[in-house]
């Protein structure tokens, strides 16, 4: 092989490597700890990572689109808190499907209200949006704080029949949990959504240029209207997977979602930049971010260290996504 | 007549204005700067400085710090341009707080700390404390421990949000008289924050490590302990020897259930009415001890009956 042939191949190594370094991350992470930890590979700690898994890749599904559309949303946690407090208090005067119902409507209006405010506000960058969906965090922790009477609610206030919400938090069909179900069908749907549709990809050349989309006839506010409702409706099925886990609903119960959203769409390769991106690349990054937890726990690494690894590898992956660009 | 009129006039004015001088003697002006409103705890202990402010001759209003140490340093100077007699707060962090409460005795307020104490060092820029004692409660879950466990067992503890004071200050106190026992301490984190899914997900990883191994669990609040529950039924660990912090609602049905061993008791009431008791006296110019421990209780299935069901 010549020289030329060697640093052509170097290149195409190096290439395929940063396109996939959630997963070669993903795969050092499985192998390092199986090998110190051996239980990491036991069916119970499997289990465990797909119930984990859930609400977090709710709401990163979702996150995802805001962020292809050349957006973000700060406002996810807001949400939670809101849909979750709003959600287990209607069990039981209205019944779980009407509060189900009313849970996942109240996310979807979560999500469009911040897109009409940045919208009739003008605010058409990212870190605009970001100041207001900010914001707007505030303001549905705040009415979640006043709904709740800052009270924590739990199953056993429920005498009603709470049977869809036990299932999805710790029932199973198959060896699939519930909630692993309900991330497969949110996934499919999402994914013809995204490649299939003729709004999925005007969702993609908004968040690319958008004035190149207005150009070519994309209405560009309805789409931004479009990934704020997935990403309010998603967050809002997130609240509910995540309530049902652990059987009570606080009203700060969304701590941290949002943040944690970001860094696994980020991680998980689709650009902060918008127009590109991928629900099935987000899946790989909220696997990475999962396993982390887990992974670092059976290793017995303390909550500071797990922080700083949180932080250095977000901190990486945009350091890598803005080199992409470069 | 004109006279009787003016002479009646000027008499009604005087009334008003010494019931509004009497009103005002009365009420002291004073302020609960509340760490976090979205803390459960002490949003309900906002609630009784409204409910009973006025039984010991306060003029309640309440702030929220929202969890910023920044932002209650800034409450703490706007009550102080308020012109607030007393103000009674519950840091977010003991020593950031500081510098505003140099100001705030320098301007004659009377600062009351409620549920955690500065430190030793900084103790001169509060009149008093009235809370209970995280150390103690550690030290209690330590000793229940022992008690159950008389010839020793392997336990898991999972921390409260990390770097937080209750959470080091329990952490100190249970490895204070747990290090010197049988008792085998086999796993330690702290969550990132008080978040039952994450105490639920830190017991599911121990669960996958330890298994049946595990006997005890030492959850520093009992809606951490709702978390650990939830992970012990899914893996089908029976039998396990659970102790929680707080007292709350969460935690009296759980130990009345029998999911919960131990719910370590806070009184939030108690510790409020005491507060406002000692600025009362403070205003009065008497003497007060600056440290008031207000006790724990150890609500176990067999004292459960003597506690009323918490309001939180």
């Amino acid at each position: 092989m010549t020289v030329q042939g060697t640093n052509s191949a170097i290149r195409v190594g190096a290439s395929i490597l940063r396109d996939y370094l959630v997963l070669v991350m993903i795969a050092a992470l499985v192998a390092l700890t199986a090998l110190i930890e051996p239980k990491f590979l036991s069916p119970e700690n499997l289990t465990n990572i797909m119930f984990q898994f859930g609400p977090l890749m709710m709401v990163a599904l979702g996150t995802t689109f805001v962020i292809i559309g050349g957006f973000i949303d700060l406002s996810i946690a807001g949400t939670i808190n809101l849909v979750a407090v709003v959600t287990i208090s209607l069990i039981q005067p209205m019944g779980q499907v009407p509060a189900l119902l009313t849970g996942l409507a109240t996310g979807t209006v979560c999500g469009a209200l911040n897109s009409v405010l940045i919208l009739s506000s003008g605010a058409l960058t990212q870190a605009e949006a970001l100041f207001m969906t900010f914001g707007l965090s505030t303001v549905y922790s705040a009415i979640a704080l006043l709904y709740s009477h800052g009270s924590t609610m739990h199953f056993w206030d429920i005498t009603a029949s709470k049977s869809i919400f036990q299932a999805i938090g710790s029932g199973s069909l198959g060896f699939l949990s519930w909630s692993f179900v309900i991330f497969l069908i949110s996934l499919a749907a999402l994914w013809v959504f995204q490649e299939m549709t003729a709004e999925g990809r005007a969702v993609r050349l908004t968040g690319g240029n958008k004035t190149a989309a207005r150009l070519a006839g994309v209405r560009i506010s309805r789409s931004i209207v479009v990934i704020y409702a997935i990403g309010g409706f998603m967050a809002a099925l997130g609240a509910i997977v995540l309530f049902s886990r652990v059987t009570t609903a606080s009203p700060v119960i969304g701590v941290g979602y949002e943040t944690n959203a970001i860094l696994a769409v980020v991680v998980g390769g689709t650009t902060l930049k918008g127009g590109k991106g991928s629900v099935l690349r987000t899946v790989m990054g909220v696997l990475l971010v999962v396993l982390m937890s887990n992974c670092l726990n059976l290793l017995g690494v303390s909550t500071y260290l797990q922080v700083v690894a949180e932080g250095a590898i977000l901190t990486f992956a945009i350091w890598l996504d803005n080199r992409k660009h470069m | 007549m004109a006279r009787i009129r003016k002479a009646v006039l000027i008499g009604l004015v005087l009334l008003v204005v010494a019931a509004f001088g009497v009103s005002a003697q009365a009420k002291v002006k004073a302020a609960f700067i509340c760490q976090n409103m979205a803390n459960e705890s002490q949003a309900f202990s906002e609630k009784q400085f409204m409910k009973y402010g006025a039984d010991f001759g306060l003029d309640m209003y309440t702030f929220d710090a929202k969890g910023d140490s920044q932002v209650e340093s800034q409450l703490v100077m706007n009550c102080i341009a308020q012109q607030f007699k007393v103000i009674f707060l519950n840091p977010n962090d003991i020593n950031a707080i500081v510098p505003s409460l140099m100001q705030a005795k320098r301007a004659g307020l009377i600062v009351g700390m409620f549920s955690s104490d500065l430190s030793p060092a900084n103790q001169k820029y509060r009149d008093f404390y009235a809370g209970s004692n995280d150390v103690f409660a550690g030290k209690q879950a330590a000793e229940a421990f022992m008690k159950h466990f008389p010839n020793g067992a392997k336990i898991v503890e999972i921390g409260g949000q990390a770097g937080h004071d209750a959470q080091i200050k329990r952490h100190d106190g249970f490895h204070s008289v747990i290090d010197s026992s049988n008792i085998k301490v086999i796993d330690y984190k702290a969550c990132q924050q008080w978040s039952t899914e994450q105490a639920m997900a830190i017991m599911e990883d121990d669960i996958v490590k330890y298994g049946h191994e595990i006997q005890g669990v030492f959850v520093h609040w009992d809606n951490g302990a709702t978390g650990v529950i939830q992970a012990a039924k899914a893996a089908d660990l029976k039998g396990l020897y659970i102790i929680g912090i707080d007292g709350n609602r969460a935690g009296y049905n759980q130990v009345l259930s029998g999911e919960q061993a131990v719910s370590i008791s806070q009184d939030f009431v108690a510790m409020a009415k005491k507060d406002m008791e000692l600025a009362q006296k403070v205003v009065k110019g008497q003497q007060v001890d600056p440290i008031n421990y207000i006790p724990l209780n150890v609500i176990d299935k067999s004292t459960i009956k003597n506690f009323p069901v918490p309001q939180w």
